[in-house]
């Protein structure tokens, strides 16, 4: 498939939906919670599969949204015009070392016993 | 500021550059006197007349519908023939008026247009009628006109082009004043290679690298809305195959 600024203008749309949606559950879980949590029951959290799978979801549509508007942006600049080519290949690399870094992180977590 | 009557003194501050003699611009004052009426393309006027000869800058029509005297007042880009001293004077009564900004400047406020017609070239700005072109006249309801958002009534001033930071990031960008009539022309029912135009306008330098900042709506001295042309371009060109389908459905029922 290739990436057309249309196919990009959709990433990103679609991605921003979702992380509107995750931002929200994280600052809701994560933040603001509305009753008392504390360490423990956050790390006990961390631990398990439905929230790994939600924070590997939240790091798919950050890492989207953050790369894809990173590349529009900076293929803005007429100097880059060349190079967006080479920059979009970046950007692929630059997700899959960083998915694959965040995701081996969330799913390795344990909870300490 | 000095008051006499219904007139005063102004002091306008011009931005001076002369290639041949200049390393980089400079601002100049010329105090001038001015009416409730003087426009500052009047102001303008009285300075080249009365005391810089050299002072060059570009008008035509005076009348807001040639779009030749698009300058930068205040920060802000607008016509000048249309435009009241007294309006724009600040606390000092002064006024700042500088070329448009990040176009290559050729001399004072005259400043290169090339990139602004290249763009506007390149979407093809003109009606293509359909080949079997029916011997009545082509009809658009009401509903299609209203539709195109007065993009007819834009003048060609430059001033959206030259307030768009895209644009002056990147002259390659299409800018909001070609995207404006392309969406004209797309939406144009009579139009018949709306396919071509949706595939330019969706390209890498197209309706994608707009950033909504809504620079271009503020400049426009006609109130016209190049933002929503891009808009609703990106819309279309989500669903260019079927838009496209839709247009030929309808062009035969013109």
């Amino acid at each position: 498939m290739r990436i057309t600024p249309t196919r990009i203008f959709q990433i990103q749309r679609i991605s921003a939906i979702a992380l509107l949606v995750f931002m929200t559950t994280h600052m809701v879980v994560v933040h603001y919670p509305p009753m008392h949590i504390d360490f423990s029951q956050i790390i006990v959290r961390m631990g398990e599969p439905i929230w790994k799978v939600i924070d590997i979801l939240f790091l798919l549509s950050v890492l989207t949204h953050a790369l894809a508007g990173m590349y529009m942006v900076l293929t803005d600049l007429q100097k880059i015009g060349p190079y967006r080519q080479a920059l979009g290949w970046i950007a692929v690399v630059l997700f899959v070392v960083f998915f694959a870094y965040g995701t081996k992180t969330i799913i390795a977590f344990q909870p300490p016993v | 500021m000095a008051t006499n009557g219904t007139s005063k003194t102004a002091v306008i501050r011009i931005q001076k550059f002369n290639p041949d003699k200049d390393k980089k611009p400079y601002l100049k004052e010329y105090t001038v006197t001015v009416t409730p009426d003087t426009t500052i393309l009047d102001a303008l006027e009285e300075i080249k007349a009365t005391q810089d000869g050299t002072l060059t800058f570009r008008r035509s029509c005076r009348h807001a519908i040639c779009g030749s005297c698009a300058m930068n007042v205040n920060g802000h880009n607008t016509l000048v023939c249309n435009q009241r001293v007294n309006a724009h004077l600040d606390k000092k009564g002064m006024i700042t008026v500088r070329p448009l900004p990040y176009l290559p400047i050729v001399k004072d406020m005259v400043v290169d247009r090339t990139s602004f017609w290249d763009q506007y070239q390149r979407i093809k700005p003109w009606l293509v009628p359909p080949e079997d072109v029916p011997e009545t006249e082509f009809r658009m309801t009401p509903e299609e006109v209203k539709a195109l958002n007065d993009a007819e009534k834009c003048i060609m001033c430059g001033a959206c082009y030259s307030a768009c930071t895209v644009t002056a990031m990147n002259k390659s960008y299409i800018g909001p004043h070609a995207l404006l009539k392309a969406s004209l022309r797309i939406q144009d029912p009579r139009d018949s290679i709306t396919d071509e135009r949706l595939v330019e306008i969706s390209g890498a330098d197209g309706a994608y690298r707009c950033h909504t900042i809504f620079n271009c709506i503020d400049a426009c001295p006609k109130n016209l809305n190049p933002t929503q042309a891009i808009e609703t371009l990106r819309k279309l060109a989500q669903k260019r195959a079927a838009y496209v389908d839709a247009r030929k459905e309808r062009q035969k029922t013109l």
